[in-house]
């Protein structure tokens, strides 16, 4: 049983990461797919500019032998500027093709590109030249050959157009098998992490359904542990009760007030040593078993003495004791009876004063000893304080404890009201000890009212 | 006796083989000589065999061909005489006919050449 959090612990960061794991596969794979759609993109686009950059050096090709044509037939020498503008501009395309061709290390159409070049230049030379040096002598040869140029170039820029469009295809296929190809793993990984989120989710669901349930038995025990206060006549009654255990409702400290007839009531706090679950346990073991006690005897003293030998025996271990005040309060009379088993955090406010009761006693588990007790005739207005040392303990930041002389005070200056005054004392010994509290605190107040009042 | 009547029927249906219904154009047809737009003046040869090497030829060899070659304006007229289709074989247009024309305008009138089917546009008064 002790293990079943370290492994669902272990179960969880375990299932996380693996979730964590397969999401960033799945993830990664979807930028990689971006990445690779992209570079055919950006390819693609090159492609393209080659494609165009190639129409333009053929329509200035034509206009290069248009031109030529023209100076020809009217020996007008803007045709010669004509001409010369569009072999710059052609060799210029060229020069640009040549560039992305070459970023693209697209062999094949670089190579025909050269030939296409090389053509032009030949015919600039063989054609071209003698036309320019001798534009009145027409000859039937050098159109001949004008022609077979043409036809060769034709022919040239239809093979890159080709190489160009076969690139193209190839990059898309290459593509797409590449796209399939991760695609698949995708898929499988979003399945994984598909199944995987499931199984996260039906572990955490048994998980939750367990945790639930022992919340459950955890509440039903908090209940049977928990200190109680009763109302009773003619008093008010308050309490609060800070653990420091803090994601438990349970401690160390009880309190208990208990009707026991009708104007006959118990008035315990107690203090087990340690705190804590274990702690807790033996809370409901003092409060059941000095109700028990209480119902048969109207001394405190013979209530802590067999209390005493029963703790004893029934515990069995020699570290564990318990400080205890223990009163008998009659609600008619307002005498209150009481024995102290070294438990030295009670009070009593009267008419703005307050002292400190005394202590009958050792505390309880520890020695078989004598214990005494006192009496105290209360009277309307005064208030009883019962708590632990967690109020008297209590340190400031610079260490220093608040004891019974700070309680005191605060006491003094706190509210008429029983309850208020309670949460008053809880919130100082929280303002003083800051958030965390390291010892249980229980705290519990009764005002003695006039008779005329029923209290509750 | 009867081999010379079955070459005389082999030699008559290759005569008549190149009309056939394959090629675009059929004997007798009138018309126009024009080539691609980048340079419309056509080529014409002397013989089919040589227009289909000129097609196939590198540009050394096909510059060494040149004087078996005409070079006719476009919008030159002519008339078909003969046909074969898909004998020329050409990086460009793959399979293409040879056009046997009598050339009927300009300045080479009168002359019988080969050309290129893919040079051949029906003359539009001549279609349909």
């Amino acid at each position: 049983m002790k293990n079943a959090p370290v492994t669902h612990v272990t179960g969880t960061l375990l299932m996380t990461a693996l979730l964590v794991l397969s999401l960033a596969f799945a993830v990664q794979g979807a930028f990689e797919t971006q990445a690779q759609i992209a570079g055919t993109f950006a390819r693609e686009a090159q492609i393209q500019q080659a494609q165009i950059l190639l129409e333009e050096m053929l329509r200035l090709q034509i206009d290069e032998e248009n031109s030529l044509r023209g100076y020809s037939l009217t020996r007008d020498p803007f045709y010669v500027g004509q001409y010369r503008q569009a072999a710059a501009g052609f060799d210029g395309k060229e020069a640009a093709i040549r560039a992305v061709l070459s970023k693209q290390q697209m062999a094949g159409p670089r190579r025909l590109l050269h030939q296409y070049s090389d053509l032009q230049n030949q015919w600039r030379s063989g054609v071209a030249g003698p036309l320019l040096a001798y534009p009145t002598q027409r000859l039937v040869e050098l159109d001949k050959r004008n022609k077979v140029f043409s036809d060769y170039e034709t022919r040239t820029v239809a093979a890159i157009r080709a190489a160009l469009a076969d690139t193209d295809s190839e990059l898309v296929q290459s593509t797409a098998l590449q796209l399939n190809r991760t695609s698949y793993l995708r898929a499988i990984w979003v399945l994984i992490f598909g199944i995987l989120a499931i199984l996260f989710n039906v572990y955490g669901s048994r998980l939750n359904r367990e945790l639930e349930q022992e919340r459950t038995v955890t509440q039903i025990l908090q209940k049977a542990f928990r200190s109680e206060s009763m109302p009773l006549p003619h008093c008010e009654v308050g309490s609060a009760y800070l653990s420091a255990t803090s994601h438990l409702a349970v401690g160390g400290d009880v309190f208990d007030v208990y009707r026991l007839s009708s104007n006959r009531a118990l008035v315990l706090i107690a203090d087990i040593s340690g705190k804590g679950v274990d702690a807790a346990v033996l809370t409901a073991f003092i409060k059941f078993m000095v109700r028990a006690i209480a119902v048969r005897h109207d001394d405190p003293a013979k209530m802590l003495s067999e209390f005493n030998v029963a703790f004893s025996k029934a515990v069995g271990d020699p570290y564990l004791f318990v400080s205890m005040f223990v009163g008998l309060l009659d609600t008619a009379t307002f005498r209150l009876d009481y024995g102290s088993a070294g438990h030295d955090c009670t009070f009593l406010r009267r008419r703005g004063q307050v002292r400190q009761l005394a202590v009958t006693g050792p505390v309880l588990g520890v020695m078989e000893e004598p214990f005494s007790s006192e009496t105290i005739e209360l009277e309307p207005d005064d208030m009883l304080v019962l708590s632990t040392d967690g109020l008297t303990e209590v340190r400031n930041r610079k260490g220093k404890p608040l004891l019974a002389s700070g309680a005191a005070e605060l006491i003094a200056a706190g509210s008429e009201h029983a309850q208020r005054l309670a949460d008053e004392l809880v919130d100082a010994v929280r303002a003083r000890g800051g958030v965390r509290v390291r010892d249980d605190l229980a705290i519990l107040t009764v005002r003695v009212l006039d008779k005329e009042h029923d209290g509750g | 006796m009867g081999k010379s009547a079955v070459a005389l029927v082999l030699l008559w249906l290759t005569a008549v083989a190149p009309a056939g219904a394959d090629c675009s154009v059929h004997r007798g047809m009138h018309v126009v000589l024009y080539s691609t737009t980048d340079d419309p003046s056509v080529l014409l040869w002397d013989s089919r065999a040589r227009l289909r090497d000129y097609n196939a030829a590198s540009f050394d060899e096909a510059q060494a061909m040149l004087p078996h070659a005409i070079l006719v304006a476009p919008d030159t007229r002519a008339m078909v005489v003969s046909c074969v289709p898909n004998y020329v074989e050409s990086p460009i247009f793959h399979q293409a006919d040879a056009v046997g024309v009598v050339i009927t305008s300009g300045p080479q009138r009168g002359l019988t050449r080969w050309v290129l089917g893919s040079d051949v546009r029906a003359e539009p008064a001549a279609q349909p």
